[in-house]
């Protein structure tokens, strides 16, 4: 099930999100000026899963917001599918999902998913079926006439994913969507999203806290840190694509996580440096 | 703070002066003994002694009351005012302990709150105020340790009346919405009820006594000068509103000085609210206002 | 794969799951019998205490003449209801319409808004029934405009100030939602900004319904014909006839408990279905 043929046809070889010498600072000139990101470059693959870890005020989220186009850089530019973030938002290129499910407590779970779908234009019985398509893929059929505040906070953001996803988006962002779950419910959840992407083939841009949830979903690991807001590393994580609840004992698994915690303690220490730029290491 | 308020006051003063000119617009195209539509006799008369010039009002305020008198009625309104606003006064210190107390005996205890709150909740959907007279007939016959109940004293319960009701029901609400983990806290120390009472819950309670004694400010203000005019007290504001406009066939701007002094008189009670909400909630977070 | 859950009690307190009739009505009953001795056993004293003191009846009457008089001047209590009742009633639609349809100007055109605002909060310390003294000159003297004229000022600012906070405050998740799905300014206004004010429009006619009884029946008081119940009551009283006068008080708290009980019905039927705590004031 290729759900991407609707889309515009990409060759393979173009890159999803481009992030060139971006840099944010908020109220600029006046005295409560804060410099959130500085000279931020990224390059994100078709399909991958990339996730941005760091230490609070290393500016995860507003990358994310940059890349989502619900602010504007200060400097530098974001290409999201070949073009700007602000286009790629207005075509509804990308999904969104936040720590809050967000779903509107007056609507159905079903409604709450056709709401992209709805600004979209399309027709009732074509959002109809989408959305039932979207609830298969988040395992919650028979939810669809439920009121939200009738489910708990793990099918909650389980529709919110479905929702993000049910324009078929080539793109997924997403800002710490399991952080308010609990640990099990959230290890459950990572796989179940795994495998949702592992159909949709979405590239998806993970912003979290949480070190075994970087490493145990992505392909390579962002590691920032504040002030001022700049990538330090990013690690490669060699899991392969098959992951499931088995990969967490793997040796491969705790050795990046340790990997990845010292590229943190090196952000806390102060040892950590600014990222070269370099084209290769640019990937 | 403070910056805002004098931005208040700035726009509010503008917003008078807007509405000064509309309302002499309306003179200007209005029909002169009024209009209906469809029926209904809804435009107002803009004729001089059914809608007098601003000009006119404002001159008015210089002027005495009655003929034979020497000061402006401006003066003579505030007095009037102040009268009221003392009976008001009382009526809401009154009704605040009422309240309070209230809030407190259920908080304390579960079925008294199960028993009273739906009746404090309905008495604020009907009409208390139609009760002024016949608390009123009560003065002069009744003796309290010696102490004969005065006239102005059934005006003054009649506002603890009305405004001991909102009191109660926010007060309670304040008072049962200390957070379980700080009560919990307290349960550790061995605190007794009374002394939770006096350092947690009542400190949690303020933010939500605060808007509830604005609203009884209000009723109070309201209750005492509606009492006024159905227990034949005189000397306050209330009395003045109703004889001004009896006469207002021959002294059409006279109500409007009434008018003008009924709010100040609210304006002067609220803003004693406010002030105390400013002391209480000195050290607390601001919230940002709605 | 779980089953539907019942509602997590740490974000939605108070949530039960619906139960069986029998349920529902011991519900119902161990939440009415508290207020229902206490208000009983109030009477019973009253009455004992009017016996037992030999109280004359311009002092306070006992409950049994009260109860008697209201049934045998049932009519003119109903009549003089009806007329303060339609005053409050018309006042209120009235207030209510125009109240949403200023809260979408206000929010619509910033100028207004700044205009309006502080007005509406001064009104909230100054006992404006008063005006409708000086309404009174405008009308011819039987009119009972001026009584609608002011409930209708008081309700649309209650509705007013509620609706307009429904429209503002929305969810900041939300806003950031519809951004990210492109929504114009007009897919907000109808896909979040009014859904979420509607439970505050219900929530301000809670309040507004019963406020609209009170001041038609304060409204009453200066001037106007003497048709509704603010004339009766103070008249018979003012004739010592205390307890029809009663008779008239008891069908002004009927009259404000119906506005109130159609209120919370209004708000049920299209509420309920949203979920234990649909947000409002």
């Amino acid at each position: 099930m290729n759900a991407q043929q609707t889309n515009t046809a990409h060759t393979p070889v173009a890159q999803t999100v481009i992030v060139v010498g971006v840099s944010k600072v908020f109220n600029v000139g006046k005295p409560s000026e804060v410099s959130a990101l500085t000279d931020i470059n990224l390059t994100i693959e078709p399909g991958e899963f990339i996730s941005l870890i760091g230490p609070s005020g290393c500016g995860k989220s507003t990358l994310l917001r940059l890349i989502a186009n619900l602010i504007e850089p200060t400097e530098g530019a974001v290409s999201v599918n070949g073009k700007t973030a602000a286009q790629a938002r207005v075509d509804q290129d990308y999904g969104m999902a936040f720590q809050q499910s967000g779903l509107f407590d007056w609507r159905t779970v079903q409604k709450n998913i056709e709401l992209p779908l709805e600004l979209k234009g399309w027709d009732k019985s074509r959002r109809a079926a989408r959305a039932q398509e979207m609830l298969e893929l988040v395992k919650l059929p028979e939810f669809a006439r439920h009121m939200p505040w009738q489910l708990s906070g793990g099918m909650q953001q389980r529709v919110a994913i479905a929702r993000a996803l049910s324009a078929h988006p080539q793109l997924l962002l997403m800002d710490e969507p399991f952080g308010a779950l609990d640990e099990m419910t959230r290890e459950h959840m990572q796989a179940e999203l795994l495998q949702i992407c592992d159909v949709t083939e979405t590239t998806v841009v993970f912003v979290t806290h949480s070190i075994p949830e970087a490493v145990y979903l992505s392909d390579r690991v962002v590691v920032m840190s504040p002030r001022p807001g700049r990538i330090t590393e990013i690690i490669d994580i060699d899991l392969g694509r098959d992951r499931d609840q088995d990969t967490r004992e793997d040796d491969t698994f705790y050795s990046s996580i340790t990997v990845v915690r010292e590229a943190l303690r090196r952000v806390e220490d102060g040892t950590a440096g600014v990222r070269p730029r370099s084209g290769i290491d640019d990937r | 703070m403070t910056q805002r308020g004098i931005q208040r006051v700035v726009l509010f003063a503008i917003a008078l002066f807007v509405g000064a000119l509309i309302w002499e617009l309306y003179k200007v195209v209005g029909p002169e003994d009024g209009g209906s539509i469809f029926g209904w006799q809804l435009i107002p008369k803009s004729n001089d002694r059914a809608m007098p010039h601003t000009w006119d009002i404002v001159d008015r305020l210089g002027q005495p009351e009655s003929a034979a008198l020497d000061e402006p009625i401006w003066r003579t309104i505030l007095g009037y005012s102040w009268y009221t606003f003392r009976l008001a006064l009382v009526g809401l210190v009154a009704g605040v302990i009422i309240g309070t107390s209230i809030a407190v005996l259920a908080a304390r205890y579960s079925i008294a709150e199960r028993a009273i709150m739906p009746w404090v909740v309905m008495s604020q959907t009907v009409p208390l105020i139609a009760l002024a007279p016949q608390v009123v007939s009560w003065s002069g016959k009744f003796e309290l340790f010696g102490w004969e109940w005065q006239r102005w004293m059934s005006v003054s319960l009649l506002a603890a009346f009305l405004s001991f009701f909102p009191i109660a029901v926010g007060t309670l609400r304040g008072l049962k919405s200390a957070p379980p983990a700080a009560l919990e806290l307290m349960d550790s120390y061995a605190a007794s009820w009374w002394r939770t009472l006096v350092k947690l819950r009542f400190p949690a309670a303020i933010p939500h006594i605060v808007p509830a004694a604005k609203l009884a400010a209000t009723l109070s203000v309201v209750g005492v000068i509606v009492s006024e005019v159905s227990t034949g007290v005189t000397g306050g504001i209330g009395r003045a509103v109703i004889s001004y406009q009896q006469t207002a066939s021959g002294d059409p701007t006279k109500p409007y000085a009434a008018v003008l002094g009924a709010a100040v008189l609210g304006l002067g009670l609220y803003g004693l609210v406010v002030l105390a909400d400013v002391f209480l909630m000195r050290n607390r977070p601001q919230e940002a206002d709605a | 794969m779980s089953a539907v859950t019942a509602p997590d009690p740490a974000t939605h307190p108070g949530a039960t799951v619906a139960s069986s009739p029998s349920g529902v009505v011991q519900k119902a009953w161990s939440i009415a019998w508290p207020p229902l001795a206490f208000g009983l056993a109030f009477v019973l004293l009253w009455e004992a205490a009017v016996k037992g003191f030999d109280l004359k009846p311009y002092f306070l009457p006992a409950p049994s003449s009260v109860i008697d008089a209201f049934f045998s001047n049932i009519d003119n209590v109903w009549s003089a209801a009806r007329v303060s009742g339609t005053n409050a009633f018309v006042g209120l639609v009235a207030g209510a319409a125009v109240g949403v349809a200023l809260s979408f100007a206000l929010m619509r055109f910033d100028l207004l808004n700044l205009l309006v605002s502080p007005v509406a909060v001064a009104l909230n310390a100054i006992p404006i029934v008063v005006i409708v003294a000086l309404f009174s000159t405008m009308y011819p003297s039987t009119s009972e405009i001026p009584r609608r004229l002011m409930v209708t000022i008081i309700v649309n600012f209650i509705v007013l100030i509620n609706v307009s906070k429904g429209l503002r405050q929305v969810n900041r998740i939300h806003l950031e939602l519809l951004r990210s799905l492109a929504a114009s300014p007009s897919d907000v206004l109808i896909k979040a900004r009014i859904p979420n004010a509607v439970p505050y429009f219900f929530t301000s006619l809670k309040i507004a319904a019963p406020t609209a009884v009170i001041t038609a029946f304060v409204s009453e008081y200066f001037g106007g014909r003497q048709n509704g119940l603010g004339y009766f009551i103070p008249s018979n009283f003012a004739n010592s006839k205390t307890a029809i006068a009663w008779a008239y008080v008891i069908g002004a708290c009927l009259l404000g408990l119906a506005f109130y009980l159609i209120s919370i019905l209004m708000e049920y039927i299209t509420q309920h279905k949203r979920g234990p705590a649909p947000g409002g004031a």
